[in-house]
């Protein structure tokens, strides 16, 4: 199998997936396009640093997040990275995400700073570990953990707002 | 504890909750931490609503992809790099080239420029990889390969445009964009900025002239065997891209 052949079975099938996640970082389809073709234009030119059989999703949300943050760079803005301190909201009722529809819940999800949003997507769109999401996003494990943590709360505190 | 359901303990962690919850925990940890579940409502109530709210994440419909998104993202991430793959070169001259175009030698650079000129034009058709008259259309085609290129004339110095392609030089994937007319013909290279060569250097051999300058902070070569042509389109080109206010940049990873 030739590069190219072995890059269309292995990389591109995970496009839809980037995609949603690029989108759900960005929050608009212009963006979340550049950004899926810049990663695979990275993943092409580095796929020969891919050690076939690895976790490919992985590497290639690694090379989704470092995209991200160099256009960041490059635009000489950072994603909101200051943790939030303090404790979450109060415990809203457990059924308050089954009241909610999909739409208030994606609402949500896009209202989350980013560093939240991502790390919740990561986790629960794209079924990562926390220590894959460990390494995509290049922190120690305890600030996954954290992350989602506070991101789940956050979606929790906005969703119990909009349940009266 | 208190009576009170919601009330926190020293022993509640509710980030640990959390990765309780998604099965992050150490085994020593997790039976840790069911046991203090069995007698805190609180933390349940949080393992409760983080599983639901887990599935109700999981289950949001994708994004919808953009239509064609698969293609282009094929067309933009292989292209160039497997332009740049078909090159092979024997070692030796490869090492010989490397340090003529590392030096920037500008004989060199206008040698190769005009040979590759006298090669496509010495066919029946040009081997270009786009045919077009318009300049958008030139730079659109250009750009969904990953190669920004300034919006050059339509015509100049009773010549016009015709098309482009990738051409290797040695070493180096370089845009080349055809321009005819009559007998006439002109080729327009964008040279990697890595390359160094002197301002406005001209060359001439086996009839061919080679003009190389500086345009818009990008090293250009203009080759034809019509001195005129070369004048007036030189001119056209400055002041097209003085017009449009563009920069010829290609990106780095192209070298």
């Amino acid at each position: 199998m030739t590069r190219d052949e072995r890059f269309e079975t292995e990389a591109l099938p995970h496009l839809r997936a980037l995609y949603g996640t690029a989108y759900r970082m960005t929050r608009n389809a212009h963006d979340a396009e550049d950004l899926v073709q810049e990663t695979f234009l990275r993943a092409y030119r580095g796929f020969d640093r891919y050690e076939p059989g690895t976790n490919i999703r992985a590497w290639l949300f690694t090379i989704l997040h470092r995209a991200r943050t160099d256009a960041f760079r490059r635009a000489g803005r950072s994603p909101q990275t200051v943790e939030m301190a303090g404790e979450g909201p109060a415990v809203p009722a457990p059924q308050e995400a089954l009241a909610s529809g999909a739409e208030d819940i994606e609402r949500a999800l896009l209202a989350l700073p980013e560093v939240f949003r991502v790390a919740v997507v990561l986790r629960d769109v794209e079924d990562l570990s926390y220590d894959e999401i460990a390494g995509v996003l290049d922190i120690p494990i305890g600030t996954v953990m954290s992350r989602i943590h506070r991101g789940r709360a956050l979606l929790r505190a906005a969703l119990s707002k909009r349940t009266p | 504890m208190t009576g009170d359901p919601t009330a926190m303990d020293a022993g509640c962690d509710p980030v640990r909750v959390t990765a309780y919850v998604d099965g992050a925990l150490a085994a020593a940890d997790r039976l840790q931490l069911e046991a203090h579940l069995a007698g805190c409502p609180r933390c349940q109530a949080q393992v409760d609503a983080e599983r639901m709210l887990s599935s109700a994440v999981r289950s949001l419909p994708a994004p919808p992809l953009p239509h064609g998104l698969a293609s282009r993202v094929r067309r933009r991430s292989r292209k160039p790099v497997a332009l740049r793959r078909r090159v092979w070169i024997p070692s030796l001259a490869a090492m010989l080239v490397l340090v003529l175009w590392g030096r920037g030698s500008s004989s060199f650079v206008a040698w190769e420029v005009a040979l590759d000129h006298a090669h496509c034009f010495g066919k029946q058709r040009v081997p270009a990889q786009v045919l077009t008259a318009d300049p958008m259309r030139l730079s659109a085609w250009f750009d969904a390969q990953g190669t920004e290129l300034p919006l050059v004339p339509a015509s100049a110095g009773g010549l016009d445009l015709v098309g482009g392609r990738y051409c290797r030089l040695l070493d180096r994937t370089v845009a080349h964009v055809y321009y005819g007319g009559g007998e006439n013909q002109l080729s327009l290279f964008v040279i990697p900025g890595s390359v160094r060569f002197d301002r406005a250097y001209v060359w001439r051999g086996s009839g061919t002239t080679v003009n190389l300058l500086r345009v818009a902070g990008s090293n250009v070569a203009l080759v034809s065997t019509d001195v005129p042509s070369i004048a007036a389109f030189r001119r056209s080109l400055e002041r097209t891209i003085a017009e449009g206010g563009s920069t010829v940049t290609l990106p780095p990873a192209l070298w």
